[in-house]
Protein backbone atom coordinates (compact mmCIF):
# COMPACT_ATOMS: atom_id res chain seq x y z
CA UNK A 1 0.00 0.00 0.00
CA UNK A 2 2.77 2.11 0.85
CA UNK A 3 4.88 1.39 -2.04
CA UNK A 4 1.61 2.46 -4.12
CA UNK A 5 1.12 6.28 -2.83
CA UNK A 6 4.38 6.14 -3.16
CA UNK A 7 4.53 5.15 -6.50
CA UNK A 8 1.45 7.27 -7.48
CA UNK A 9 3.32 10.15 -6.00
CA UNK A 10 6.16 9.58 -7.99
CA UNK A 11 4.15 9.50 -11.44
CA UNK A 12 2.34 12.77 -10.18
CA UNK A 13 5.66 14.30 -10.18
CA UNK A 14 7.19 12.65 -13.60
CA UNK A 15 4.05 14.20 -14.70
CA UNK A 16 4.06 17.30 -13.71
CA UNK A 17 8.09 17.46 -14.64
CA UNK A 18 7.93 16.79 -17.99
CA UNK A 19 5.27 20.04 -17.89
CA UNK A 20 7.62 22.05 -17.02
CA UNK A 21 6.77 22.13 -12.91
CA UNK A 22 10.55 23.10 -11.57
CA UNK A 23 8.78 21.85 -7.72
CA UNK A 24 8.17 18.96 -8.94
CA UNK A 25 11.86 18.65 -10.82
CA UNK A 26 13.27 19.82 -7.77
CA UNK A 27 11.97 16.95 -5.46
CA UNK A 28 13.03 14.02 -8.03
CA UNK A 29 16.57 15.93 -7.87
CA UNK A 30 16.86 15.83 -4.52
CA UNK A 31 15.45 12.08 -4.49
CA UNK A 32 17.58 10.72 -6.58
CA UNK A 33 20.71 12.78 -6.34
CA UNK A 34 22.43 10.83 -4.04
CA UNK A 35 21.87 7.37 -6.59
CA UNK A 36 22.73 9.26 -9.66
CA UNK A 37 25.95 11.18 -7.85
CA UNK A 38 27.05 7.76 -6.45
CA UNK A 39 27.00 5.63 -9.75
CA UNK A 40 28.45 8.57 -10.90
CA UNK A 41 31.25 8.27 -8.48
CA UNK A 42 31.80 4.73 -9.40
CA UNK A 43 31.74 4.69 -13.06
CA UNK A 44 34.24 7.25 -13.38
CA UNK A 45 36.19 7.66 -10.16
CA UNK A 46 36.30 11.39 -10.12
CA UNK A 47 34.19 13.38 -7.61
CA UNK A 48 34.37 16.77 -9.60
CA UNK A 49 33.65 14.42 -13.39
CA UNK A 50 30.92 12.85 -11.55
CA UNK A 51 29.31 15.88 -10.25
CA UNK A 52 29.40 17.16 -14.07
CA UNK A 53 27.96 13.33 -15.22
CA UNK A 54 25.27 13.95 -12.73
CA UNK A 55 23.87 17.17 -13.38
CA UNK A 56 24.05 16.13 -16.93
CA UNK A 57 21.89 13.54 -15.93
CA UNK A 58 19.20 15.38 -14.64
CA UNK A 59 19.28 18.63 -17.71
CA UNK A 60 18.98 15.63 -19.93
CA UNK A 61 16.29 13.76 -18.26
CA UNK A 62 14.27 16.74 -17.39
CA UNK A 63 14.25 17.86 -21.46
CA UNK A 64 13.72 14.19 -21.72
CA UNK A 65 10.50 13.58 -19.71
CA UNK A 66 7.69 14.43 -21.90
CA UNK A 67 9.06 11.69 -24.04
CA UNK A 68 8.98 9.11 -20.84
CA UNK A 69 6.48 6.94 -21.16
CA UNK A 70 6.45 5.18 -17.74
CA UNK A 71 7.15 1.89 -19.10
CA UNK A 72 9.64 1.31 -17.20
CA UNK A 73 10.52 2.80 -13.49
CA UNK A 74 11.69 6.52 -13.35
CA UNK A 75 14.86 5.43 -11.87
CA UNK A 76 15.87 2.79 -14.09
CA UNK A 77 15.03 5.41 -17.15
CA UNK A 78 17.36 7.59 -15.16
CA UNK A 79 20.16 5.33 -14.51
CA UNK A 80 20.39 4.69 -17.90
CA UNK A 81 20.73 8.43 -18.90
CA UNK A 82 23.59 8.64 -15.61
CA UNK A 83 25.07 5.43 -17.33
CA UNK A 84 24.65 7.25 -20.71
CA UNK A 85 26.55 10.23 -19.80
CA UNK A 86 29.17 8.74 -17.46
CA UNK A 87 30.05 5.91 -20.58
CA UNK A 88 30.21 8.81 -22.85
CA UNK A 89 32.78 10.85 -20.76
CA UNK A 90 34.94 7.93 -20.30
CA UNK A 91 35.09 7.37 -24.09
CA UNK A 92 35.98 11.68 -24.63
CA UNK A 93 38.90 11.06 -22.30
CA UNK A 94 40.27 7.49 -20.96
CA UNK A 95 41.50 8.61 -17.90
CA UNK A 96 42.80 4.92 -16.95
CA UNK A 97 46.12 6.12 -16.20
CA UNK A 98 45.65 8.61 -14.38
CA UNK A 99 43.46 6.56 -12.55
CA UNK A 100 45.79 3.77 -11.83
CA UNK A 101 48.29 6.85 -10.76
CA UNK A 102 45.45 8.22 -8.46
CA UNK A 103 45.05 5.06 -6.92
CA UNK A 104 47.86 4.11 -5.85
CA UNK A 105 49.81 7.43 -5.40
CA UNK A 106 49.16 7.53 -1.99
CA UNK A 107 49.56 3.83 -1.09
CA UNK A 108 52.42 2.62 1.27
CA UNK A 109 52.61 -1.42 -0.33
CA UNK A 110 50.13 -3.93 -0.44
CA UNK A 111 50.40 -5.72 2.57
CA UNK A 112 50.44 -2.60 5.05
CA UNK A 113 47.37 -1.40 3.29
CA UNK A 114 45.28 -3.75 3.70
CA UNK A 115 45.73 -4.24 7.07
CA UNK A 116 45.48 -0.59 7.84
CA UNK A 117 42.33 0.59 5.40
CA UNK A 118 40.51 -2.91 5.61
CA UNK A 119 39.12 -5.25 2.87
CA UNK A 120 36.44 -2.79 1.92
CA UNK A 121 39.24 -0.14 0.48
CA UNK A 122 40.98 -2.69 -0.91
CA UNK A 123 38.09 -3.92 -3.05
CA UNK A 124 36.48 -0.44 -4.23
CA UNK A 125 40.76 0.55 -4.80
CA UNK A 126 40.99 -2.93 -6.94
CA UNK A 127 37.15 -2.11 -8.94
CA UNK A 128 38.75 1.23 -9.50
CA UNK A 129 41.12 -0.71 -12.08
CA UNK A 130 38.59 -3.05 -13.45
CA UNK A 131 37.93 -2.20 -17.13
CA UNK A 132 35.05 -0.08 -18.04
CA UNK A 133 32.21 -2.89 -18.73
CA UNK A 134 33.30 -4.38 -15.52
CA UNK A 135 33.16 -1.99 -13.65
CA UNK A 136 29.79 -0.94 -14.64
CA UNK A 137 28.31 -4.22 -14.00
CA UNK A 138 30.02 -3.85 -10.59
CA UNK A 139 28.61 -0.75 -9.40
CA UNK A 140 25.12 -1.29 -11.00
CA UNK A 141 24.63 -4.53 -9.18
CA UNK A 142 26.44 -4.46 -6.26
CA UNK A 143 26.71 -0.72 -5.41
CA UNK A 144 22.99 0.29 -6.83
CA UNK A 145 21.27 -3.34 -6.00
CA UNK A 146 19.62 -3.60 -9.36
CA UNK A 147 18.68 -6.28 -10.80
CA UNK A 148 20.23 -8.42 -13.87
CA UNK A 149 16.81 -7.55 -15.67
CA UNK A 150 17.69 -3.74 -14.48
CA UNK A 151 21.16 -3.82 -15.18
CA UNK A 152 20.20 -5.64 -19.07
CA UNK A 153 17.98 -2.50 -19.91
CA UNK A 154 20.17 0.03 -18.10
CA UNK A 155 23.09 -1.15 -20.13
CA UNK A 156 21.22 -2.36 -23.79
CA UNK A 157 23.32 -5.81 -23.27
CA UNK A 158 21.50 -8.90 -23.49
CA UNK A 159 20.83 -10.68 -20.07
CA UNK A 160 23.01 -13.44 -20.29
CA UNK A 161 25.82 -10.92 -21.29
CA UNK A 162 25.24 -9.23 -18.21
CA UNK A 163 25.38 -12.06 -15.91
CA UNK A 164 28.71 -13.08 -17.43
CA UNK A 165 30.08 -9.93 -16.81
CA UNK A 166 29.14 -9.78 -13.57
CA UNK A 167 30.73 -12.99 -12.96
CA UNK A 168 33.70 -12.78 -14.66
CA UNK A 169 34.82 -9.18 -12.79
CA UNK A 170 33.49 -11.37 -9.38
CA UNK A 171 36.04 -13.87 -10.45
CA UNK A 172 38.96 -11.14 -11.47
CA UNK A 173 38.25 -9.16 -8.32
CA UNK A 174 39.32 -12.13 -6.10
CA UNK A 175 41.98 -12.86 -8.62
CA UNK A 176 43.84 -9.69 -7.92
CA UNK A 177 42.72 -9.42 -4.56
CA UNK A 178 45.07 -12.51 -4.00
CA UNK A 179 47.61 -11.23 -6.25
CA UNK A 180 48.07 -7.95 -4.35
CA UNK A 181 48.24 -9.09 -1.20
CA UNK A 182 48.73 -13.16 -1.04
CA UNK A 183 45.93 -15.33 0.61
CA UNK A 184 47.31 -15.50 3.80
CA UNK A 185 47.43 -12.48 4.48
CA UNK A 186 44.14 -11.45 2.96
CA UNK A 187 43.12 -14.72 5.47
CA UNK A 188 44.36 -12.38 8.80
CA UNK A 189 42.18 -9.27 7.00
CA UNK A 190 39.30 -11.19 6.82
CA UNK A 191 38.93 -12.77 10.17
CA UNK A 192 40.64 -9.93 12.14
CA UNK B 1 29.88 -32.72 -6.12
CA UNK B 2 32.72 -32.56 -7.34
CA UNK B 3 35.65 -28.99 -6.68
CA UNK B 4 34.83 -28.20 -10.39
CA UNK B 5 30.78 -28.02 -9.95
CA UNK B 6 31.23 -26.44 -6.83
CA UNK B 7 33.82 -23.35 -8.22
CA UNK B 8 30.79 -22.78 -11.36
CA UNK B 9 28.19 -22.39 -8.33
CA UNK B 10 30.07 -20.39 -5.70
CA UNK B 11 29.32 -16.49 -6.72
CA UNK B 12 25.92 -18.01 -6.75
CA UNK B 13 26.08 -19.54 -3.42
CA UNK B 14 27.14 -16.06 -2.04
CA UNK B 15 24.94 -13.93 -3.47
CA UNK B 16 21.99 -16.52 -2.57
CA UNK B 17 20.31 -17.16 -5.76
CA UNK B 18 20.67 -20.85 -5.70
CA UNK B 19 18.20 -23.35 -4.99
CA UNK B 20 17.88 -24.96 -1.32
CA UNK B 21 18.99 -28.23 -2.88
CA UNK B 22 22.37 -26.69 -4.25
CA UNK B 23 22.95 -24.54 -1.16
CA UNK B 24 22.93 -27.87 0.72
CA UNK B 25 25.18 -29.75 -1.72
CA UNK B 26 27.62 -26.94 -1.38
CA UNK B 27 27.59 -27.03 2.59
CA UNK B 28 27.96 -30.89 2.58
CA UNK B 29 31.26 -30.30 -0.22
CA UNK B 30 32.53 -27.48 1.31
CA UNK B 31 32.41 -29.48 4.91
CA UNK B 32 35.55 -31.99 3.86
CA UNK B 33 37.06 -29.24 1.01
CA UNK B 34 39.48 -27.21 2.53
CA UNK B 35 40.09 -25.56 -0.80
CA UNK B 36 36.67 -25.18 -1.57
CA UNK B 37 36.11 -23.43 2.18
CA UNK B 38 38.56 -20.97 0.99
CA UNK B 39 37.50 -20.47 -2.48
CA UNK B 40 33.77 -19.50 -0.87
CA UNK B 41 35.36 -17.98 2.08
CA UNK B 42 37.13 -15.52 -0.39
CA UNK B 43 34.12 -14.86 -2.87
CA UNK B 44 31.96 -14.47 0.02
CA UNK B 45 34.77 -11.42 1.32
CA UNK B 46 34.46 -9.72 -2.20
CA UNK B 47 30.96 -10.26 -2.27
CA UNK B 48 30.56 -8.57 1.38
CA UNK B 49 33.04 -6.08 0.50
CA UNK B 50 31.48 -4.65 -2.41
CA UNK B 51 28.06 -4.88 -0.86
CA UNK B 52 28.81 -2.54 1.82
CA UNK B 53 30.19 0.33 -0.07
CA UNK B 54 28.78 3.21 1.56
CA UNK B 55 26.59 5.30 -0.60
CA UNK B 56 29.07 8.80 -2.19
CA UNK B 57 26.89 12.18 -1.37
CA UNK B 58 26.64 14.75 -4.00
CA UNK B 59 28.71 18.44 -2.63
CA UNK B 60 26.06 20.72 -0.77
CA UNK B 61 24.63 22.97 -3.36
CA UNK B 62 24.52 20.05 -6.23
CA UNK B 63 20.42 20.40 -5.97
CA UNK B 64 20.67 24.01 -6.79
CA UNK B 65 23.34 23.93 -9.80
CA UNK B 66 20.80 21.72 -11.35
CA UNK B 67 17.90 23.40 -11.17
CA UNK B 68 19.73 27.06 -12.30
CA UNK B 69 21.21 24.76 -15.31
CA UNK B 70 17.41 23.41 -16.63
CA UNK B 71 16.06 25.62 -19.78
CA UNK B 72 14.13 28.52 -18.35
CA UNK B 73 11.54 28.42 -21.19
CA UNK B 74 9.48 25.11 -20.65
CA UNK B 75 8.20 26.78 -17.41
CA UNK B 76 6.93 29.51 -19.49
CA UNK B 77 4.97 27.09 -21.78
CA UNK B 78 1.38 26.07 -20.83
CA UNK B 79 0.58 22.43 -21.62
CA UNK B 80 -1.11 22.46 -24.54
CA UNK B 81 -3.60 20.30 -22.42
CA UNK B 82 -4.23 23.19 -20.04
CA UNK B 83 -5.06 25.42 -22.91
CA UNK B 84 -7.40 23.02 -24.52
CA UNK B 85 -9.26 22.70 -21.20
CA UNK B 86 -9.26 26.30 -20.75
CA UNK B 87 -10.72 27.23 -24.16
CA UNK B 88 -14.90 26.09 -23.67
CA UNK B 89 -14.73 27.48 -20.28
CA UNK B 90 -13.10 30.89 -21.47
CA UNK B 91 -15.85 30.48 -24.01
CA UNK B 92 -18.41 30.05 -21.42
CA UNK B 93 -17.22 32.85 -19.73
CA UNK B 94 -17.22 35.27 -22.61
CA UNK B 95 -21.12 33.94 -23.76
CA UNK B 96 -21.90 34.68 -19.74
CA UNK B 97 -20.34 38.42 -20.68
CA UNK B 98 -20.70 39.03 -24.18
CA UNK B 99 -23.08 42.00 -23.68
CA UNK B 100 -20.31 44.35 -21.18
CA UNK B 101 -17.11 42.30 -23.58
CA UNK B 102 -19.12 43.40 -27.04
CA UNK B 103 -20.17 46.76 -25.34
CA UNK B 104 -16.15 47.59 -24.63
CA UNK B 105 -15.29 46.33 -27.82
CA UNK B 106 -17.90 48.80 -29.94
CA UNK B 107 -16.56 51.51 -27.67
CA UNK B 108 -13.10 51.16 -28.29
CA UNK B 109 -13.94 50.69 -32.03
CA UNK B 110 -15.85 53.97 -32.14
CA UNK B 111 -12.65 55.39 -30.39
CA UNK B 112 -10.69 54.46 -33.07
CA UNK B 113 -12.87 55.70 -35.55
CA UNK B 114 -13.46 52.13 -36.94
CA UNK B 115 -17.04 52.28 -36.43
CA UNK B 116 -20.20 53.54 -34.39
CA UNK B 117 -22.16 50.72 -33.72
CA UNK B 118 -25.00 50.43 -30.40
CA UNK B 119 -24.77 46.78 -28.44
CA UNK B 120 -28.48 46.81 -28.25
CA UNK B 121 -29.25 47.36 -31.85
CA UNK B 122 -26.80 43.85 -32.06
CA UNK B 123 -29.21 40.27 -32.04
CA UNK B 124 -28.10 37.40 -30.31
CA UNK B 125 -26.54 35.75 -32.60
CA UNK B 126 -24.08 38.90 -33.62
CA UNK B 127 -23.21 39.13 -29.80
CA UNK B 128 -22.01 35.46 -29.56
CA UNK B 129 -19.10 36.28 -32.09
CA UNK B 130 -17.57 37.37 -28.47
CA UNK B 131 -17.23 34.08 -26.99
CA UNK B 132 -16.40 32.81 -30.74
CA UNK B 133 -13.41 34.70 -30.73
CA UNK B 134 -12.57 34.01 -27.12
CA UNK B 135 -12.90 29.67 -28.02
CA UNK B 136 -10.85 30.57 -31.50
CA UNK B 137 -8.36 32.36 -29.60
CA UNK B 138 -7.87 29.76 -26.98
CA UNK B 139 -7.23 27.20 -29.29
CA UNK B 140 -4.48 29.08 -31.27
CA UNK B 141 -2.17 28.68 -27.84
CA UNK B 142 -3.23 25.44 -27.75
CA UNK B 143 -2.18 25.25 -31.62
CA UNK B 144 1.30 27.34 -30.71
CA UNK B 145 2.19 25.50 -27.55
CA UNK B 146 1.50 21.67 -29.29
CA UNK B 147 3.94 23.14 -31.69
CA UNK B 148 6.68 24.34 -28.83
CA UNK B 149 6.25 21.28 -26.92
CA UNK B 150 6.83 18.66 -30.10
CA UNK B 151 9.87 21.23 -31.54
CA UNK B 152 11.38 21.32 -28.17
CA UNK B 153 10.77 17.92 -26.89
Amino acid sequence: MGREVEATAEESLVRRSAHGDGRAFAVLVNRYKGMVFSTACRLLNDAGRAEDAAQETFIKAYAALPGFRGEAKFSSWLYRICYNSCISMLRKKRPEVELKEAATASVPGPVEEVRSRSIKQAVMDEVVEMPEDYRAMITLYHFNGLSYEEIALTTRKPLGTVKAQIHRARALLKTRLIERVGWEELRKVMWT
Amino acid sequence: MNCNELKSLVQEYVTRELTPEDRHRVDTHVMDCQDCRRELALMSAVVSGLDSQPASEPPAGFAARVMAGLPRQRELVLSPWWSLAAAPVLGVLAYLFRAPLLESVLRLAGRTGIGQVSVTELGLAQMAIVPAVVVLLALGVTAAAATYCWRSC
